[in-house]
């Protein structure tokens, strides 16, 4: 199918119907699955699917339709759907589509080459990367490995004139392996996700990874209720910056939901924390030339050495704000109307390694692992569950678990006393180890 | 791949990202909240579930052609509506519209799924052929000729959504959203998601099952924001039946506005909330998602096949206290998480999974049922076409007790009173749970005293469950989404007041 012709005719026919400006968004995405356990193959899943999104202002009224049926027929019902809902929402002036021609220049996000490797060598790789973790003796049980990859083309298209596309590829692979000792069982997974077959990990290295988190975890304990350091993994980077995303939408500022609303160009943390959105990093999981209705994509810092920079927006919460899209509008698939949403969102890195972070701790904790909600947006009060391990005299002594942590975001940032020179941009969140110097641990009284 | 099964009644996003660390797979994958969104049949395409049965019947056919033992067809389409009322305004109305069909080949323990989105009968074909591969060289059966199939119905429809004007959904809204605000001086911003969505099926498999029918639902929302002196806070509160439009007639929009507004402005005086072990009392509803994610997901036939799930070779065995029975019943009239039968056609039943005490059941799909040789419980369920179904929970409670709920608030000389909770997450494996308290007040000789800040509560589920002491005669339910493996469902959790002795919380206070 020609989806430049294809977008061209439903903008047309949006704005023939009625609508003063049109958006189309069309997403093709392809995808497969593998599961194998004990060796041998338990899921194969394949799927292609299409589909796409139409967004109309009819007087400065906005509404949305979607579909994934893509016969003429069933386009014109879902531009009609659209302009009908457009009648009832209320008129906003900011209410605008962009009109940027640019697009930044990202390498690496496509990869052609994974979906001409074999799937008898996509089965046989993680056939391995099982047997490796299993390898180990406290390792009693898998609970699988799995292969998963995904092609996509985005097709964007206003009538400001936009018109817009992009191809990338993702492939991944996960392990997940069970430790037992009498009743108690501990679970280790590890996933490594790349835009590249030949970039995945080493399989010794994500099935020793994902062994050891099992068996570490072995025999933890509890202790008592107190406040000491809390080390954060780069594993659970999660549990401090996803707060602090959703405290920085535009629009979550603008409707006063946010703690961190009223504090631009103030100090909100330590002078050793650092946060950047960037969606420009080669072969980056979460790059892309524009963002989900083709603003291009930058590098931004967001708070620097502890000074809160600025917010993210889309275009239509930027006009509102009085300020220029930040790019962090984000569309995960065609059914979806832009949000606001980060690219790479990460703590820059400092100088000590995981190490020294953990040797200059006299007595703490070590977190592995964050459950609960993180910080709450709203007001910043922080509260989670925790495991990982007990520091002593700057040594890991014994692993815990079932722990609580709790604080608030402010306390938390500025508390940062040491930040690690280990980042690696796998997700979206991502930290290097760093440390708080205190916070409230409940454990047993 | 699941590291954590969670369930939540707040819209999901924050709780997607902490809970499941699955990776970059959520980059080209949708995201959790579009997900509720996803969805939709053109109401042109109704026609595709008029599918000539002998389409499926060759379908079928195809898909156990190179072997396997079971096969199935599921056609799905659907229509939903989202509508944001939010600052005084309605920012956006969203529509969607889409189809598809899933086929699945069960090979002993193996799985092959495909779909498509176009549904004639190449389309078909070609999907039972990619999921008939994982079946090459296995045993051959030959499938029953398929007939129309009666499942008694749990789903009563007043008003069909269909029939219903936007402008009615948006009166409803706007109601709400003046009740909010004009509850308090304090509610500064409300927040009015309206989403409904109806949801139709059909169902063919090679035991000869074939039926077909339409699941409706609404999902209200209302957030409201209290602004203090020096904090703030956003209130919530939601009600989601599975039936018609009638639902917003029965429960006031007004009313559920002004419960958000309410727990906004109390939680404004929120104090600190101590750290460490102490008893904990739950009033009764929604805060059956501790059961949800502490024992029923543990329960899910899918990790005892595999052996590796917290209560493996625990049928039979005593696992809880004398006074707790657990339920799972996908039968309760137009419940949120009710349907006639399954996503694999199974009729819908009620299933007591612990009685006093004693494992008496887990809960199954076609397939674990298959491997562990139990009998399918009507969990089999899946999100959309483009999932494979898997076991899952419907509505989950704690059986009624005994006690008063005041008896069991004025024997409890110190603890934390849990009158609400956000959701909760689970690790199957190990059995480590943890919810997070909504609204909540220290307790000081039995009595409620002054609310305090939202804390996790964390645990184990084979503890928790020994410790539940006291169980209450007022059962209660509450509406939310369940996810796992990717998976979002809706579900209903309930209970009556409880306490449970011992739980860590997770304060600022030492």
């Amino acid at each position: 199918m020609d989806y430049k012709d294809l977008s061209e005719t439903i903008i047309k026919r949006s704005l023939k119907k009625g609508a003063d400006a049109a958006e189309v968004y069309i997403q093709t995405l392809r995808q497969l699955e593998i599961q194998v356990r004990k060796g041998e193959i338990e899921i194969i899943q394949e799927s292609v699917s299409n589909g796409l999104g139409v967004r109309v202002i009819s007087k400065g009224k906005l509404a949305f339709a979607s579909t994934n049926d893509l016969n003429d027929k069933a386009i014109d019902t879902t531009i009609l759907r659209a302009i009908a809902f457009a009648q009832s929402t209320t008129p906003d002036e900011n209410n605008v589509l962009p009109s940027e021609k640019e697009s930044t220049i990202v390498e690496g996000l496509y990869d052609p080459k994974i979906f001409e490797i074999p799937t008898q060598e996509k089965i046989s790789l993680i056939i391995k990367l099982e047997k490796l973790a299993m390898k180990n003796k406290r390792i009693t049980k898998s609970d699988g490995a799995w292969y998963s990859e995904a092609e996509e083309i985005i097709y964007l298209a206003n009538s400001n004139g936009l018109l817009k596309q992009y191809k990338s590829s993702l492939c991944g692979i996960t392990i997940g392996v069970v430790a037992e000792k009498d009743e108690e069982k501990r679970s280790g997974y590890e996933s490594c996700y790349r835009r590249s077959f030949s970039n995945l990990k080493p399989l010794e290295e994500i099935a020793d990874k994902a062994a050891k988190k099992a068996f570490n975890m072995l025999n933890a304990r509890q202790v008592k209720t107190q406040k000491a350091a809390v080390i954060f993994d780069p594993d659970v980077a999660y549990a401090i910056l996803n707060g602090i995303l959703t405290a920085i939408n535009g629009e979550e500022v603008l409707k006063g939901a946010s703690f961190l609303g009223k504090k631009s160009g103030e100090k909100t943390g330590s002078e050793l924390l650092t946060i950047i959105d960037d969606g420009t990093i080669p072969a980056g999981l979460f790059s892309s030339p524009f963002d989900g209705e083709g603003v291009t994509t930058q590098k931004r810092t967001i708070i620097d050495k502890g000074i809160l920079k600025g917010f993210m927006y889309n275009t239509i919460v930027a006009r509102r704000a009085g300020v220029k899209s930040t790019g962090n509008a984000e569309r995960s698939n065609y059914s979806a109307l832009p949000d606001i949403g980060s690219h790479h969102f990460y703590i820059a890195a400092g100088e000590p390694s995981q190490d020294d972070i953990i040797q200059a701790t006299k007595k703490g904790l070590f977190l592995k692992e964050v459950t609960g909600y993180g910080i709450d947006a709203v007001n910043g009060n922080f509260s989670g569950g925790a495991a990982g391990f007990w520091i002593e005299e700057g040594k890991i002594a014994f692993p815990v678990k079932e722990l609580t942590i709790a604080g608030t975001a402010n306390e938390m940032l500025n508390d940062i006393d040491m930040v690690g020179n280990d980042l690696e941009l796998n997700d979206q969140l991502s930290a290097p180890t760093f440390r708080i110097k205190s916070m409230q641990i409940g454990g047993e009284k | 791949m699941t590291y954590y099964y969670i369930s939540e009644n707040i819209p999901r996003r924050v709780f997607l990202k902490l809970g499941i660390t699955g990776g970059a797979a959520i980059a080209l994958a949708p995201s959790a909240l579009s997900q509720l969104l996803y969805s939709n049949a053109s109401e042109e395409a109704k026609t595709n579930l008029d599918i000539e049965p002998q389409i499926l019947s060759r379908t079928i056919k195809k898909a156990l052609e190179k072997g396997g033992d079971f096969a199935e067809v599921y056609i799905e389409h659907r229509i939903s509506r989202a509508i944001l009322l939010e600052e005084s305004k309605f920012k956006s109305a969203v529509f969607h519209i889409s189809q598809g069909a899933g086929v699945r080949v069960l090979s002993g323990i193996k799985t092959g799924y495909a779909y498509t989105e176009i549904i004639d009968e190449a389309s078909l074909l070609k999907a039972a052929e990619t999921a008939s591969f994982i079946a090459q060289g296995a045993k051959k059966i030959k499938p029953v000729a398929i007939k129309p199939s009666k499942r008694k119905s749990f789903v009563k429809v007043k008003v069909p959504l269909e029939t219903v004007a936007d402008a009615k959904r948006m009166d409803a809204m706007q109601r709400a959203h003046q009740a909010a605000l004009d509850y308090d001086k304090k509610i500064t911003m409300v927040s009015v998601t309206y989403r409904d969505h109806e949801r139709k099926r059909l169902i063919a498999n090679s035991e000869g099952l074939f039926i077909k029918d339409g699941l409706p639902i609404i999902y209200f929302i209302v957030q409201a924001l209290a602004v203090g002196e020096d904090t703030q806070h956003m209130g919530m509160e939601r009600v989601s039946k599975r039936a018609g439009f009638e639902q917003l007639d029965e429960v006031k929009p007004e009313e559920v506005a002004r419960a958000a507004a309410r727990e906004a402005v109390t939680l404004l005086d929120a104090k600190e909330t101590p750290a460490g072990k102490m008893d904990v009392v739950l009033q009764n509803g929604w805060g059956g998602v501790l059961v949800h994610e502490a024992v029923g997901h543990p329960l899910e036939a899918d990790n005892i096949a595999k052996e590796i799930g917290a209560f493996t070779g625990k049928m039979g065995k005593k696992v809880a206290s004398d006074i707790f029975t657990m339920i799972d019943d996908g039968t309760i009239i137009n419940a949120r998480g009710t349907t006639s039968f399954d996503d694999e056609g199974t009729q819908m039943k009620r299933n007591v999974l612990i009685e006093n005490g004693v494992l008496v059941k887990f809960i199954t799909d076609i397939l674990s049922a298959r491997q562990l040789t139990l009998e399918r419980t009507g969990n089999g369920r899946r999100q959309d076409y483009r999932y494979m179904p898997i076991p899952r929970m419907t509505n989950t409670f704690i059986a009624a007790g005994k006690d008063k709920p005041e008896d069991i608030l004025a024997s409890t000389p110190k603890g934390l009173y849990v009158q609400s909770l956000s959701g909760g997450s689970v690790n199957p494996i190990t059995g480590t749970f943890n919810f997070t308290c909504r609204e909540a007040y220290l307790i000081e000789d039995g009595k409620k005293t002054y609310p305090v800040k939202g804390a996790t509560l964390i645990g184990s589920c084979m503890e928790i469950i020994s410790n539940v002491d006291a169980v209450g005669n007022d059962l209660d339910y509450g509406p939310g989404t369940c996810g796992k493996s990717s998976q979002y469902v809706e579900v209903t959790a309930g209970q009556p007041t409880v306490r449970i002795r011992n739980i860590n919380v997770g304060g600022t206070k030492g």
